[in-house]
């Protein structure tokens, strides 16, 4: 039975970072090896309302930024698609914010604060600015948030036969967290998936996802040094290993830890970029 | 997908009411709440909280938190311990999958490492958990507790995150990737929390009335839930209970208030009773998300009555333990399975008079009557709703 292979195609990709403003600039990063400049240190996604958009953390708009960019490229209505949000480290400046509001006398916490620190927040905004609703689902999987998250979302994909949106974002953490969550980069990336028939194995991006029952761990990746740094401290950058498969010529696979006993095996059939 | 394939093997719930289902059966029977008057330790907040006191003197070394306190207190209740021993040893501890649900995970050591910060403003030693301080540390922990290394997540979608966990089991059960699945939610009582719905102004001074004319806010508490899933053809044994369909939705309309008309909620609903292939008469009792807030109530109650025959009978059953947040959804489903199992309905408890507003089936009276198909609504913040149906398994034998 742990044989079993889901199969998904990756219909289109989004993303922001720290060195890239969308897919386009990131698949040239992972082809040319072009050294990276930054960025702004935050995107300004126009799907969220401006009096929202001022509201909203640096996660959310990381998130809804990728996430916009993946379903514009596809070309599908973001009503219609049901999503995954996962970051590994959740919003850390509102937990600071918090705790340190928490550690003084009066307690006084902001509500617009306290209601963006849910770990939803991403998924909140985006089906509010989208209109989307649609399952929206956010999870958190700490190192192996980005295999967790594609076995949630091809699980969701494969079982309802429906499209489903993947958002993989974390932001820098704040000073008083860092020394244990060690990440000062911003980076996002979406995918949107779709069932495959079992006919229809010439699909471009055929995706086969397989639980293997043994430990592994994160793949060496020959990146430009500012994606090197991203992969090596922001969990969801992790998803980096998969994006690259897909600026190859031809079918690779990928073996990403997944838990204590268990990888994720990922083989990409036909690759061809996406725009 | 195919649902009606997927079987409740065991189940154990934990909050301020009852430390295990046996507890609870007696609590509920005896119509006594768990509540009590605000005496979390330095919070002077005018209010009523459902408080877990058995948790307060746990000490787990490395992995300490009291949310982590929680979900190991709660492990400890039933045979929930010994059933994933024993399905470790049938299948491979790697075959079988954790799923938690939270929303505070363990903000609570975080907001207790920040009060004990060294000079320099740093984490002291005691506090250098990275494990614990992130939002899947529920996962992290249940997964070192019981010894299962199989994928194991955390899904925070703050109110409904543990209905949630009963989708997901599902997807991962028929999609093969486990051969059985524990499912879990667990949230604790904590500053964060307690202040963050003081300053929405959502709090009740006295106990939380759902659905009542005189209802004036909610009321926090602190829970775990487990349940383990499997697929219906290799169980040896079960609680005779199957998830006969899920529903989830988005409301896409405001961080923290419910859609106006109860427009997400309704497909929800929708999208659980089109899985179960069930009309909505067939549904015998519903276990309101009823947080006794003025929106909630007023939203989710005209939705329920616009649905729901007078045949089906429902309650909320937050005046028992508190609006339990990320544990609610697995407290409240859990209840639904026993009541289905017992055959008794708990009552809406501190309800007095039925807001004018709304018509449909609620009582503050425990009700025996014979179940076959229940439902649980779950509803949080962002928008993000579950709805979830369980049924008997053969509805013309007795299978409690």
């Amino acid at each position: 039975m742990s044989d079993n292979i889901l199969r998904c195609s990756i219909k289109a990709v989004g993303g922001w970072g720290q060195n890239y403003t969308n897919w386009q600039e990131l698949s040239e990063l992972l082809t040319t090896g072009a050294t990276a400049e930054n960025t702004a240190s935050s995107p300004k996604p126009e799907i969220i309302p401006a009096n929202e958009r001022r509201r909203a953390p640096l996660p959310v708009k990381l998130a809804v930024e990728s996430s916009w960019q993946a379903t514009q490229s596809a070309g599908l209505d973001p009503k219609g698609l049901a999503c995954v949000f996962v970051s590994g480290l959740g919003d850390t400046q509102l937990t600071d914010y918090m705790c340190k509001v928490l550690a003084t006398e009066n307690m006084q916490l902001s509500p617009t604060k306290f209601h963006n620190s849910v770990h939803n927040a991403a998924a909140g905004y985006w089906t509010i600015s989208t209109g989307c609703m649609k399952a929206a689902n956010s999870v958190a999987g700490f190192n192996e948030s980005v295999s967790l998250a594609i076995l949630e979302a091809v699980t969701q994909c494969v079982q309802e036969q429906a499209p489903v949106q993947i958002t993989f974002y974390d932001a820098p953490s704040s000073e008083i967290l860092k020394p244990l969550l060690k990440n000062d980069q911003s980076f996002s990336a979406s995918l949107i998936i779709e069932p495959v028939l079992e006919s229809n194995q010439n699909d471009s991006n055929l995706l086969e996802m397989q639980l293997v029952s043994q430990a592994t761990e994160w793949p060496e990746l020959d990146l430009e040094t500012h994606l090197d740094t991203s992969y090596k401290q922001n969990p969801s950058a992790r998803i980096l290993a998969v994006l690259n498969m897909l600026t190859k010529d031809s079918a690779d696979t990928v073996l990403l830890p997944l838990s204590a006993e268990t990888s994720l095996q990922l083989t990409l059939h036909n690759p061809k970029l996406v725009n | 997908m195919k649902i009606r394939n997927i079987r409740i093997v065991d189940y154990e719930s934990t909050t301020a009411v009852a430390d295990n289902i046996e507890q609870l059966r007696i609590a509920i029977k005896n119509q006594k709440s768990g509540l009590r008057k605000n005496d979390f330790p330095f919070s002077d907040l005018d209010t009523w909280i459902g408080r877990v006191s058995a948790i307060d003197d746990i000490d787990l070394g490395e992995w300490q938190s009291r949310n982590n306190a929680m979900a190991a207190y709660g492990l400890q209740q039933g045979t929930i311990l010994a059933q994933l021993e024993n399905l470790k040893t049938r299948f491979r501890p790697s075959r079988v999958g954790i799923i938690m649900g939270s929303s505070t995970s363990s903000i609570d050591r975080t907001e207790t490492a920040y009060r004990h910060l060294d000079e320099n403003g740093a984490l002291t030693a005691e506090y250098q958990q990275a494990t614990v301080h992130n939002p899947h540390g529920p996962g992290l922990f249940v997964a070192h507790q019981t010894g299962v290394t199989g994928p194991a997540i955390t899904i925070n979608t703050a109110c409904s995150s543990s209905a949630k966990v009963f989708a997901t089991g599902a997807r991962w059960l028929q999609s093969l990737v486990v051969d059985a699945v524990l499912v879990g939610g667990v949230d604790t009582l904590c500053y964060s929390v307690l202040h963050g719905f003081d300053s929405l102004q959502l709090l009740s001074q006295d106990p939380c009335k759902p659905f009542d004319n005189d209802r004036d806010g909610i009321n926090l508490g602190e829970a775990s839930g487990y349940a383990i899933l499997m697929r219906a053809e290799d169980c040896e044994t079960d609680t005779g209970i199957e998830l006969a369909g899920y529903g989830e939705s988005s409301d896409a309309h405001h961080m923290s208030h419910p859609h106006p008309e109860g427009l997400g909620a309704k497909q929800a609903i929708e999208s659980a009773l089109t899985m179960a292939k069930l009309p909505a008469e067939e549904i015998d009792y519903i276990n309101l998300h009823g947080t006794s807030s003025q929106a909630n109530d007023s939203i989710e109650g005209k939705l329920i009555g616009s649905m729901f025959p007078s045949s089906t009978q429902c309650s909320s059953t937050k005046g028992w333990m508190a609006h339990t947040l990320g544990a609610a959804g697995i407290t409240e489903a859990l209840i639904a399975i026993d009541a289905a199992r017992t055959d008794l309905i708990p009552g809406s408890l501190n309800l007095s008079n039925l807001d004018n507003e709304l018509d449909f089936s609620i009582t503050a009276e425990n009700i025996e009557r014979p179940l076959t198909h229940v439902m649980s609504n779950s509803f949080g913040f962002g928008g993000n709703n579950c709805c979830l149906v369980f049924s008997k398994i053969d509805s013309n034998k007795d299978s409690a």
